[in-house]
């Protein structure tokens, strides 16, 4: 009790009564947000001005007078230049602070400069003028440095965005296509159809053939493309599946079988991997069966 | 060597008139690059007498001397940006460490007077964490104590500018400063203090970095730009230059907040304080105090209540010791 009392005396001069917890809570808070650090290590500022500060602005102006220079004295030897601050900053607004901080500087330099050229000194550096700097050259180097790596950085943040924008695009393109495509597909059958609508009513008399050909047309399925690249090929064959569906007349169908599967070049590997022909092919499959079963019961 | 020819140079620049009375023509001086061209020093002095005599007064010689120092203790961080200073203030003396607190007013203005400077920073670290700056005039006053808070040095690679050691800076100062009578006599510091001696034997001819002062908020912030301004000769600017001008943050970056401000120099009556000034440790308290709060307020609670239990006793209950027979 006796603690937060003090506490809040030392914010306000008027220590209030706090009783009830409701007003507590409520000075808590209160204190917290005026002792937020405003820019890491900065400071808090009373409410509301002391009383008892000392203001002596007789003894402060007779120090001025004290240590000011004569009257007299040319501007090139103090160098200053008053700036208006046109309006007020907000201090914790980074950002307009050091514009405000900025636009007096270069307003200062511009005026100091037209001053100095009235004078016809010279005041700017000259291109062969070398001397010591402020900061030394491996200084500058690291600089130089980190800035080239922020610009790489940003610039590859950059590519890397270009690149998954591109994707995008491209995905919808793709899909656009894809419709385009099956709308095409649709718009072909349908005219297909349409056709033989025409022919029937004009009276062509189509037999068994036609009704088949519908039969295959009506699911679709004749227009639609194996996606295998090389269908009925094992991926081992060498020959493009020409071995398999048996000769180009010439040389022996063994042989040419032989030279497909053990022929030079391409990949040796998945030879005797299982395609789904393969497993689809029974040709091979219980071919002298029946002989030897009579040998078995023989 | 260099200071030996400073030395020759003030003798004739502080009397001129002197060796004009002297009837007989002195032998002209030697110079490195041979004989000194009497007549063309005559015409100078002239020039001088002539300015003096429309001002009426002896002829103006800003011999500012800074003398800046550290307490034992000091921060590496404002330890660099002290450097930092004494890089930017060609007419500063620097000095070992001083052991801080208690009698150091007296020691230090000993030592400003033994290193004969005319005005002081001193940087004082206290706790490893709060940096004041004590300014001040050195024989007879005023000095200034402030809090510095917001210290960026010159090292940190995000202020990327550069420009010459021992250059004069174009010292700007925000309007507000001739608002008060503190911040008047504050700017008249920071002139003599913060501005390079015309003819300074260490400061370069040009100009080519500007300093900030700024009353933001009741502190006076500082920076530091490099003016960088499109040319090729070193009067002329070219057409449009200075609306191309270009400012580059050279640092360091603090701000002064003003605590005191005393009639003497490290000491003496005070004239002005600072009347919305809280101390850094001030503030810490608070903060622990705001922790140490918690419990506080629990134990209250706890009191609280039962002194309402006490004030509004339960009715006994009459089905207490129903089942006990």
């Amino acid at each position: 009790m006796g603690v937060l009392n003090k506490r809040t005396a030392l914010l306000k001069e008027d220590a209030v009564e706090d009783d009830d917890l409701v007003d507590v809570s409520g000075d808590e808070s209160e204190t917290e947000s005026e002792s937020e650090p405003e820019e890491g290590d900065e400071d808090v500022k009373l409410s509301e001005p002391s009383k008892n500060a000392i203001y002596n602005t007789d003894g402060l102006l007779d120090k001025l007078g004290d240590i000011s220079w004569p009257d007299n004295v040319e501007w090139i030897h103090k160098l200053s230049i008053d700036i208006d601050q046109e309006q007020e900053v907000d201090v914790n607004d980074d950002l307009a602070r050091e514009l405000a901080f900025y636009t007096q500087a270069l307003e200062g330099t511009r005026q100091a400069f037209e001053k100095l050229q009235s004078m016809g000194l010279p005041f700017l550096r000259p291109a062969d003028y070398y001397a010591e700097m402020v900061k030394s050259d491996t200084h500058m180097e690291k600089v130089k440095g980190q800035l080239l790596a922020e610009k790489k950085k940003i610039e590859e943040a950059e590519e890397r965005r270009k690149g998954r924008e591109a994707k995008k695009l491209a995905k919808e393109i793709q899909a656009q296509k894809q419709k385009e495509r099956a709308k095409q597909k649709k718009e072909d059958i349908e005219s297909v159809k349409k056709w033989r609508k025409q022919r029937q009513q004009s009276g062509f008399a189509g037999g068994d053939k036609d009704a088949a050909m519908e039969l295959s047309l009506e699911d679709g399925k004749a227009f639609e493309r194996s996606n295998k690249k090389r269908p009925g090929v094992a991926p081992g064959d060498r020959s493009g599946g020409k071995a398999r569906q048996g000769g180009m007349g010439k040389k022996p169908k063994k042989r040419e079988i032989r030279n497909s599967k053990f022929g030079s070049g391409g990949r040796k590997a998945g030879k005797k991997q299982n395609t789904a022909d393969t497993i689809n092919d029974l040709r091979g499959f219980n071919k002298d069966n029946a002989s030897g079963d009579k040998k078995r019961k023989r | 060597m260099g200071k030996k020819r400073k030395h020759s140079e003030t003798a004739i620049a502080v009397a001129p008139a002197k060796k004009k009375d002297e009837a007989a023509p002195e032998r002209p001086q030697r110079t490195l690059f041979g004989w000194k061209d009497e007549k063309h020093k005559n015409e100078q002095l002239e020039e001088e007498e002539q300015e003096a005599a429309t001002h009426s007064t002896p002829l103006f010689r800003n011999k500012e001397k800074v003398l800046v120092t550290c307490s034992r203790r000091i921060n590496f961080r404002y330890r660099h940006l002290m450097l930092n200073i004494v890089s930017l203030l060609p007419h500063c003396k620097k000095d070992n460490k001083v052991e801080s607190a208690e009698s150091k007013g007296a020691t230090l203005n000993e030592l400003v007077e033994l290193r004969s400077c005319s005005s002081s920073l001193f940087f004082e670290c206290r706790k490893h964490k709060d940096l004041y700056l004590w300014m001040a005039k050195c024989p007879n006053g005023p000095s200034v104590k402030f809090l510095v808070n917001a210290v960026h040095t010159m090292e940190e690679l995000k202020l990327t500018g550069n420009h010459l050691k021992g250059s004069r800076p174009i010292l700007t100062f925000s309007s507000n400063f001739d608002s008060n009578a503190h911040w008047k006599l504050l700017k008249e510091m920071l002139i003599q203090i913060f501005g390079t001696p015309k003819l300074h034997r260490k400061a370069k001819p040009f100009h080519d970095h500007v300093f900030v002062f700024s009353i933001v908020d009741d502190h006076i912030w500082f920076r530091n730009y490099q003016t960088s301004v499109p040319h090729n000769e070193s009067d002329k600017i070219a057409r449009g230059g200075l609306d191309n001008m270009t400012l580059v943050e050279v640092g360091p970056r603090f701000c002064l907040n003003p605590i005191k401000i005393f009639g003497g120099s490290f000491g003496g009556p005070t004239l002005y304080e600072n009347p919305f000034y809280v101390s850094p440790n001030q503030i810490r308290a608070l903060e622990k105090r705001q922790k140490a709060g918690k419990y506080a307020k629990k134990v209250k609670a706890k009191t609280r209540r039962k002194m309402h239990e006490l004030s509004n006793p339960l009715e006994p209950d009459e089905f207490a010791d129903m089942w006990k027979e």
